[in-house]
């Protein structure tokens, strides 16, 4: 308890001061870094407001100078985001179980998450060159599989770690049930733990899409690009983000407008899985 | 003074429950267990009889769950956990290397203190037990979780509502969820794990009730800081005190006139 | 209440055996699923593993051609084929401490607020928007840095910084130059609002977990609310700490789309930052699919190796401080 006469004290005073000076400081900091996510925010729907149309997602890329659209690109992250989320899943949802259930307390477990975790926020294009030297340089050519590819091995660890925490958020006493009955381990956890930690899980895989949704790097080499209509995955494939960085980069007004809705698009499509993940992750809260 | 000096043997002077004498359902045999390095069981013998229930008792941190879990080598699932010993479940050692741990569980079932239904339908919850051993035509499954659901006096009131989650029933319908579900797999043994102290008092009579009728068919193990509740529903109690077997007899003996010190005071509340 | 007509449940013998012979079935199936969760985790390690071989494999006709030289060498010369890491290794530490420096202050401020200051009803809005900052993709981030950022700061802040250091002996040098508007300063200021949500969040999360207690103790000391967080709560979660900014840093180190839109794309080192750079990420980014020539490809990759030894020094270094912090807290 502060003395009364310690109130008037000038130590007091300075103590005082200090303490209003630094919470002004928060206070402004968290001004500040709010401030640029809506210049952001603003002039991203702005600019790529204005070019949204309906013949942006029905016309292919254009030539500088003329009128053209995204579909291409679109098409192709779809697709590559899609395999890569099939093949990303399945391998972090069966890692991310044997670390949780089978191997809670062992060292190949302890291990396996520290790696992950650094695989976790490793340089996507680091990403990109390793994908590169297996599959492109040896398959001689890009491709789109080689997208994909680079793209999953960016979802596992997302999926690894998600799953592992949700399984790990499933009590044990269900477990037990479970044993109680006489059912094998295998079964325990696909029938009871799967289903307890299911919105869990679904989070996890949503948030691995939004984040690879907006993934360059490694796509710069693998899937390269492609002008034109192609639905052959083992040839250049187009996609969003690197349309867009190639047209931003270009002189051409009407590539950089183009460059701008792309940058839209992507960014709606993320925030959009991020509220639905935010979403499934409340419902499961309140079940 | 140890568990075997005050073991009473089962005597005709208390009335049984019309069966000519009574058989080892479960019988503990120098039965020790370690967490790690720290024992937490010491040289238990005990047996529990066919179609009698049998209460344990004694203070927090006795080891009445710790044997209760022994029963179904629930410990199994954790590492730095062990039992040595013997425990003869119809004359097999069940703690052998080579017993098959979910045939076991099948045969001994367990009920948990906070109620663990599984994320699934009413129905579900019950018919998914049955599912994993037999092959049945729906109308027989029906049948089987109708009974279940029936044993476990559930029936009525969620025989409309099958197909709700089985978390949106109360705690004490819950619970008694559980143990329509751990009876629909026809086991032979029963384990309670203080079932009702997460249970409203209504509840809790629907429950010792059940067990009551349950014994007619299933051998049943209950273990409860309850002392009354040990005196309405066992015929015989088992006093544990510091990881040991301290006295066991027949319920109406234990709590009129035991013979170890220990236990007439912690039944009169000396202690515990 | 219970209906009383039923048949005694006791078993008869045929069932337990079916049972026996279900349970065996199930063992083969079960064991499998056993040994399939074990390999999944397994290949966890099997593509770090991939990922170091691949690049030291990629990089080796380099490595070996410069030698450790390939570190200390600023000349990038695609056509004479002579190549060093040093400018793009550079640009890489001095983009990354620049945000580093803007975003740990900042960060850790806006945790304070949020954990201290900020009214019950606005901290979620406030951290949902911390968040979204989090989850803007790269590329926004560039594109926003080329069109917006870049020319803003051209036009108004470095003709500022130029003027305001342009007398002072040793800052002149380090703000001289042409307003380019893009540059390493740049880049570092993106870089900067890039890791700035990390920092926050995982500095809130820390803040979050010391025990009220503790606080209560010093506020029922007469502590002001500056000085509760940094006499109590600074030093309780310093290790958590360390660990965010150094994930933070772990990011600015790797980040790509951001920065190569704004840095310039110069292979050489510059005293002053506002002038135009590389990092080893933008280099990779621009150069790859132009490259021609073997030791020109197995340049860029070596550059990538250099960048992941870096990055995974650090990360590795920031999991430590966490997981030492998770034991105090107790977690």
């Amino acid at each position: 308890m502060v003395m009364t006469s310690g109130a008037s004290s000038p130590l007091y005073a300075k103590r005082r001061r200090r303490n209003v000076m630094t919470m002004g400081f928060a206070f402004a900091a968290t001004a500040f870094g709010l401030s640029w996510l809506v210049l952001i925010l603003g002039v991203l729907l702005w600019e790529g407001f204005s070019g949204l149309s309906l013949a942006v997602f029905t016309e292919m890329t254009p030539p500088p100078g003329s009128a053209g659209g995204l579909l291409n690109p679109i098409v192709g992250s779809l697709f590559m985001t899609t395999i890569a989320v099939l093949l990303g899943t399945p391998l972090g949802m069966l890692a991310g179980t044997y670390m949780a259930e089978y191997g809670r307390y062992d060292k190949l477990s302890s291990v396996v998450r520290f790696i992950n975790d650094i695989l976790l926020s490793a340089p996507s294009i680091v990403i990109g060159l390793f994908v590169y030297e297996i599959m492109v340089a040896q398959m001689g050519h890009f491709s789109g599989w080689a997208g994909a590819v680079s793209l999953a091995v960016i979802v596992v660890p997302v999926v690894v770690r998600t799953t592992e925490d949700m399984l790990t958020l499933v009590p044990d006493t269900l477990r037990e049930a479970a044993a109680s009955i006489g059912l094998p381990r295998s079964l325990m956890i696909v029938k009871v733990a799967y289903r307890a930690a299911r919105a869990g899980m679904i989070t996890g895989v949503l948030l691995a899409i939004a984040r690879i949704s907006g993934e360059t790097a490694p796509l710069l080499f693998t899937a390269l690009n492609n002008q034109f209509w192609s639905l052959n995955l083992n040839a250049p494939v187009s996609s969003l983000p690197v349309v867009i960085f190639q047209f931003a980069l270009s002189p051409y007004k009407d590539w950089q407008k183009l460059a701008w809705t792309g940058a839209l698009i992507i960014t709606l499509a993320v925030l959009t899985l991020s509220i639905l993940a935010r979403y499934l992750a409340s419902q499961r809260k309140s079940s | 003074m140890n568990s075997v000096a005050s073991f009473t043997v089962p005597n005709v002077t208390h009335v049984s429950t019309g069966t000519e004498g009574l058989t080892d359902k479960v019988t503990v045999r120098n039965l020790d267990f370690f967490y790690g390095d720290n024992r937490a069981l010491k040289n238990i013998n005990v047996s529990l009889y066919q179609g009698k229930v049998t209460a344990f008792i004694g203070p927090s941190g006795c080891g009445k769950s710790t044997l209760l879990r022994v029963l179904n080598r629930m410990y199994d699932l954790y590492p730095n956990q062990r039992a040595t010993g013997d425990v003869l479940l119809d004359s097999q050692n069940i703690l052998d290397s080579s017993q098959d741990l979910n045939l076991l569980r099948a045969k001994v079932g367990m009920v948990f203190q906070k109620p663990t239904p599984f994320p699934m339908t009413i129905y579900e919850n019950i018919a998914f037990g049955i599912r994993l051993y037999e092959k049945l035509p729906k109308s027989e499954l029906d049948n089987r979780v109708e009974t279940a659901l029936n044993r476990a006096a559930l029936w009525g009131e969620v025989k409309d509502k099958l197909g709700a989650n089985g978390l949106s029933l109360s705690g004490g319908q819950q619970q008694r969820l559980c143990i329509a579900r751990t009876v629909a797999v026809r086991p032979e043994v029963i384990l309670f794990d203080e079932p009702c102290s997460a249970l409203d008092p209504i509840s809790t009579a629907k429950i010792e009730e059940l067990i009551d009728e349950l014994k007619d068919d299933y051998t049943i193990a209950i273990v409860t800081h309850n002392m009354q509740q040990a005196a309405r529903v066992s015929d015989f109690t088992a006093f544990m005190y510091l990881g040991e077997l301290v006295e066991f007899g027949e319920t109406n003996q234990m709590f009129t006139s035991p013979s170890d010190r220990r236990t007439q005071d912690y039944i009169t509340g000396r202690f515990g | 209440m219970v209906d009383v007509a039923f048949q005694s449940e006791a078993i008869p013998v045929a069932t337990q055996a079916d049972r026996s012979r279900v349970l065996q079935r199930l063992r083969l199936s079960d064991s499998a699923f056993h040994q399939v969760t074990r390999a999944a985790a397994i290949a966890v390690l099997v593509i770090l593993g991939g990922i170091i071989i691949s690049l030291i494999h990629g990089s080796w006709p380099a490595l070996r051609t410069f030698g450790f030289n390939f570190l200390l060498v600023e000349s990038w010369n695609p056509v004479t084929e002579k190549f060093g890491a040093l400018a793009p290794i550079y640009g890489t530490l001095v983009t990354s401490l620049i945000a580093m420096l803007i975003a740990v202050p900042v960060g850790l401020f806006i945790a304070l607020f949020l954990t201290e200051l900020c009214p019950m009803w606005l901290r979620r809005p406030i951290g949902i928007a911390i968040e979204l900052l989090a989850g803007i993709p790269s590329i926004i981030y560039g594109l926003w840095g080329l069109f917006v950022f870049a020319p803003f700061l051209q036009q108004y802040v470095q003709p500022f910084l130029i003027a305001v250091f342009g007398h002072i002996p040793v800052l002149s040098t380090l703000f001289e130059g042409p307003p380019y508007g893009i540059g390493m300063l740049t880049a570092g200021l993106i870089l900067a609002i890039m890791v700035l949500p990390f920092i926050t969040s995982i500095s809130r999360d820390v803040f979050e977990a010391v025990p009220p207690v503790l606080k209560e103790a010093a506020y029922g000391l007469g502590c002001t609310t500056w000085e509760v967080a940094r006499y109590v709560v600074l030093p309780f979660t310093r290790v958590g700490v360390i660990g965010g900014v150094m994930l933070g840093l772990g990011r600015a180190l790797g980040e790509t789309m951001a920065v190569t839109f704004v840095i310039g794309n110069a292979h050489r080192i510059s005293g002053s930052i506002l002038a135009p750079g590389t990092t080893i990420s933008a280099t990779i980014a621009n150069e790859f699919t132009e490259a021609v020539g073997d030791l020109y490809t197995s340049s860029l990759i070596a550059l990538g190796l250099i960048l992941f030894v870096i990055t995974f020094i650090v990360l590795a270094f920031a999991r430590l401080m966490l997981m030492r912090l998770n034991a105090r807290v107790g977690v």
